[in-house]
């Protein structure tokens, strides 16, 4: 694995680059690739400099999309890699853009044996170009199409052993999937290697037209804390974060919510 | 699992697993399109999916977006208090996104031309006409050259990247 017994981190924004900061015992974080554009900024330079780990995270390269990669895409997120002195990037299991249209958002690809060729030589294309491994993160969807051959266990170990990508975990996504689809989500943990997750994403949402919205807006609820602390019963991973974007709350907020990540997974807290 | 069956148009080297997946692009690029057109840009639901799943991720996506918006305008977003989200629905649904900067210059241009911008976006919108030249379709470029742009009852003046805005 890139990253071993890191802990607990949280995820840089600008407008919480301040409570990043101020953590002294923060070792890990994440920054959004597609935010960067040349020098990073001092804040996260500041933390790279003094030994945090920092992982630039994709959301744009639509690996999973009918088109073949864009390479100057895929050359900023190497670039981000080099510069920041990564150990591994990450990306998803989502397209975000179709006939020439930004959706604006990561939708699910189909679960078919077709789209999951299309996916495998996407995320093959970006391995070769990127430094370091690449990790892949199922995201939240709030629908499926209709034509499904695999289920999401079964296609995210088939793409895993096709490619030897490495998972983000993100255990808010298998809450609210699981929730909205009315399965366990724990059923899935069991059912995904959990060998091969490199971090794991965790994150707060809310319910709204009866279903669960995975929105990195809200506080993180009682539920994905207990299928975080489920996950580190089975196999703790190397490293968890929480991640923010928009709606940010108060520092001590914020700090208290990273404090029960760390008490969740039972690694120390990174806040004093 | 096993996969079943996925029936005729399936490209036999795409069904063997693991090789080059031509024709699955090409039929794939049609129904992402499909889907990401319904999504965005007010087209039909494409057959199979669930109507009530996409009305739930179309009002999913115009709240995510507004809250973008909100982000990058925020006298624009705050002018509409409680009803920034409803308001800025109400606009972008069928429009794709256009990234936030655009979106949110489309909205107030639109609104401005109406006579229903408030104020103190007018003052925003004006700062930006000032700063950069935008001609509805491709990102923003920040002007060489002295600007001064009106909105509203606002004059924006601006050189070298700084603004001024003046109230008359």
């Amino acid at each position: 694995m890139p990253m071993a017994d890191v802990g607990v981190g949280v995820g840089w924004r600008s407008e919480i680059a301040g409570v990043l900061a101020d953590l002294p015992g923060l070792r890990f974080t994440e920054v959004v690739a597609e935010s960067l554009a040349g020098e990073p900024p001092a804040l996260l330079g500041a933390l790279a400099d003094r030994g945090v780990t920092v992982i630039p995270h994709g959301t744009r390269l639509s690996l999973g999309g009918a088109e073949p990669v864009q390479p100057a895409r895929l050359a900023h997120l190497a670039n981000a890699a080099r510069s920041l002195s990564a150990p591994l990037v990450s990306e998803h299991v989502a397209f975000v853009r179709g006939g020439g249209v930004e959706a604006g958002h990561l939708l699910p690809v189909p679960r078919t044996r077709a789209a999951l060729a299309v996916l495998v030589e996407n995320v093959r294309a970006a391995q070769a170009e990127l430094p370091v491994p690449l990790a892949l993160e199922p995201i939240a969807a709030l629908f499926d199409w209709p034509d499904d051959e695999y289920d999401e266990a079964g296609f995210l170990t088939e793409l895993l052993s096709r490619t030897d990508a490495l998972l983000l975990l993100d255990v808010a996504n298998v809450y609210a999937n699981a929730r909205n689809r009315g399965q366990d989500p724990v059923a899935l943990l069991d059912r995904l290697p959990l060998e091969r997750v490199a971090y794991v994403h965790v994150a707060g949402g809310s319910v709204r037209d009866g279903r669960y919205h995975d929105t990195h807006t809200d506080p993180t609820p009682p539920e994905v804390f207990e299928l975080v602390a489920a996950l580190c019963e089975r196999r703790r991973p190397p490293a968890l974060m929480l991640e923010r974007d928009g709606r940010y709350p108060p520092a001590d907020e914020l700090r208290a919510e990273l404090d029960a990540l760390a008490d969740a997974a039972g690694y120390p807290r990174v806040t004093t | 699992m096993s996969p079943t069956d996925p029936g005729g148009g399936t490209d036999p080297r795409t069904a063997a697993g693991d090789a080059p997946a031509d024709a699955g692009r090409a039929e794939l690029a049609v129904r992402q399109a499909e889907l990401v057109a319904s999504l965005v840009a007010g087209a039909p639901v494409p057959d199979g999916f669930d109507p009530d799943d996409l009305a739930v991720a179309r009002r999913a996506l115009l709240r995510k977006r507004a809250g973008e918006v909100r982000h990058g305008w925020p006298l624009l977003a705050s002018s509409y208090g409680a009803d920034w989200p409803e308001t800025f629905a109400a606009w972008a649904a069928g429009r794709p996104p256009a990234g936030a900067l655009r979106d949110g210059w489309d909205l107030a241009r639109q609104l401005a031309a109406a006579g229903t911008l408030p104020e103190r976006a007018a003052a925003e919108l004006a700062g930006r006409e000032a700063l950069a030249r935008y001609d509805g379709r491709s990102a923003p470029r920040p002007r060489r050259l002295p600007a001064a742009r009106r909105v509203g009852r606002t004059v924006a003046v601006a050189a070298f990247g700084r603004v001024r805005l003046l109230s008359r």
